[in-house]
């Protein structure tokens, strides 16, 4: 690896973790110009930003509205080297498909739990928000998800996980995949009382756990 | 002897009862259950749209031993679909929901109707209330704090980006919300509520950080409770979800009589380190939910034991905990005295 090519994959963490998102966008442009390896750019670059602004988060230094901001950074910056992108170093991914139980439309730790697993590497499925259980099950069996994640934010709508476990054990694919619940009033005693695979306090914690656990069940496989 | 009403009352004006009074609210705090439903004969989603049967169901729950007050409505959408964001009403379980975002940007504020008191849903709040008036038992009204009715008229992410890189725009719809939530609060209190509740889930320290509640959460919120004040006879309440740990200087900037809070937070800090508040909390939601009697009995004497001043849920309940729960709680602070 060149001097400037570290240089610049330097720059472009803190770039994203400054919020800075014109020269984001400049950083970027020069990458690609130098032809450096675009892979590189965005897990070494990006989302190792994305990563040091997580840790910013779970340390209390930053809070939603830097991680939004972030992440928006983070996304200009991808927006210039994803068309460089060679094809075969996308393949294979993992997929993860995310959504808000039915009955709760706040999506923001859910919104965030995307964000940190495609940086971790997932192709994310979003069903968004108020989503009945059935359709979590049908959409995973659809990609072939490894992951599916679960969020809600109140207490009167979190038995909606316990049924989409349920619900994936009749249709026989409860093994295939890993389960990982999170949200205001989730807990990891509630997470293991419904048989979920994890539960983490906040985004990027949950997303290395997703990371962890899919490894796991692919050696198990 | 105190009736429910002065117990309340002198309790939030921090003067020594016989024992703690136990109410949930109403509003984001939800109180409303199925059993009640059942025996009232009186079911979600119709009662959001209808006086008599808000009234029976709140009214129900109190004379069937559950939470000491009256309290409507039992959502957090009626300011935001009276500012014209549209809502799915819910089920017989589920609360009512905002299903879309009138504005797309911060600026567009300026195209969202002011409340009309009256006229749709918060007309049958204040018909509610008026309904429920009495000497005896303390009525609660409601609303919803200034950032989640924002965030429930524009979509939440975009609004948490806008704090930073719209400051003046935000603050300008800030007093607009803040505006109609005064407008409506006052209707509430007029028409014969006794205490002002407002409930702020999506404000909360842990999402914006001590800086930013600081300048977005506490000026109006504090603005409201300022301009209310004489009109909430017996007191006002807010009530902060989540980790508190952050922000506990800044919760002594509040202007309201109690702070009431989530059960992750710990009475015995926030004691510590909020001096000037009336402690209301904070039995789990979760647990009154899921578990039996004895232990809820036990969450609540706890919550007793570590120095509420006011015993309550940490949160809106779900409808599905029996009334059992809630009556052994309610038992619980009746007691609590003898001992």
């Amino acid at each position: 690896m060149t001097i400037l090519q570290k240089e610049l994959l330097h720059e472009l963490s803190n770039s994203v973790v400054e919020m800075d998102d014109e020269r984001t966008t400049e950083l970027a442009e020069q990458y690609v110009e130098n032809k450096f390896d675009v892979y590189e750019g965005i897990a070494n670059g990006l989302a190792h930003g994305m990563d040091r602004a997580g840790k910013l988060y779970e340390e209390e230094e930053y809070y939603i509205p830097e991680l939004l901001m972030c992440s928006d950074v983070m996304y200009a910056g991808l927006d210039v080297l994803k068309p460089h992108l060679d094809y075969a170093s996308t393949a294979n991914k993992h997929k993860a498909v995310v959504g808000v139980v039915e009955g709760d439309t706040h999506d923001i730790g859910k919104n965030l739990f995307k964000i940190m697993l495609e940086t971790t590497g997932f192709e994310v499925i979003d069903l968004g928000r108020d989503v009945p259980p059935i359709d979590f099950v049908n959409k995973a069996k659809e990609v072939g998800a490894s992951v599916i994640g679960l969020s809600t934010l109140m207490t009167t709508t979190m038995d909606n996980m316990a049924v989409v476990i349920e619900l994936l054990k009749k249709e026989n694919i409860r093994d295939d995949v890993v389960v990982l619940v999170g949200g205001g009033p989730i807990s990891q005693s509630y997470a293991d009382k419904i048989g979920a695979d994890g539960y983490a306090p906040e985004a990027s914690a949950a997303a290395r756990l997703a990371k962890e656990l899919v490894k796991e069940l692919k050696k198990s496989a | 002897m105190f009736t429910t009403k002065q117990r309340l009352r002198e309790t939030l004006k921090g003067n020594k009862v016989d024992r703690p009074p136990c109410i949930c609210p109403g509003g984001m705090m939800n109180m409303i259950i199925e059993d009640i439903m059942d025996i009232t004969s009186s079911d979600w989603p119709e009662a959001h749209m209808n006086a008599k049967l808000m009234v029976n169901l709140t009214k129900g729950l109190y004379e069937n031993g559950g939470f000491e007050n009256f309290g409507v409505p039992f959502c957090m959408t009626i300011e935001a679909e009276a500012m014209g964001a549209p809502v799915f009403l819910g089920t017989k379980n589920t609360e009512p929901r905002v299903t879309d975002y009138p504005m797309n940007s911060i600026d567009e504020w300026k195209k969202l109707k002011n409340i009309d008191v009256t006229e749709g849903r918060a007309k049958v709040v204040l018909d509610a209330i008026q309904l429920l008036k009495n000497e005896d038992v303390p009525v609660i009204a409601n609303l919803t704090g200034p950032i989640s009715l924002a965030t429930s008229l524009i979509e939440p992410t975009i609004y948490y980006k806008a704090l930073r890189k719209k400051p003046k725009e935000v603050h300008e719809f800030m007093e607009f919300i803040t505006k109609n939530l005064i407008a409506f609060g006052k209707a509430q209190l007029k028409a014969g509520a006794d205490v002002l509740a407002i409930s702020d889930p999506s404000g909360t320290g842990e999402i914006l950080g001590p800086k930013m509640f600081k300048e977005f959460a506490i000026p109006y919120l504090n603005k409201i409770v300022d301009e209310l004040n004489d009109f909430a006879k017996s007191g006002t309440i807010i009530h902060i979800c989540g980790r508190l740990k952050g922000i506990y200087k800044e919760l002594n900037d509040l202007h309201s009589d109690a702070i009431s809070f989530d059960s992750i937070t710990s009475i015995k800090q926030v004691i510590e380190h909020v001096d000037n508040k009336v402690i209301m909390g904070n039995v789990s939601t979760f647990a009154l939910e899921k578990n039996t009697p004895t232990s809820v009995i036990e969450s609540a004497k706890n919550c007793i034991r570590q120095g509420v001043n006011i015993l309550s849920p940490a949160c809106g309940i779900g409808t599905k905990t029996s009334l059992e729960n809630i009556q052994q709680m309610v038992l619980a602070a009746k007691e609590s005295f003898q001992s």
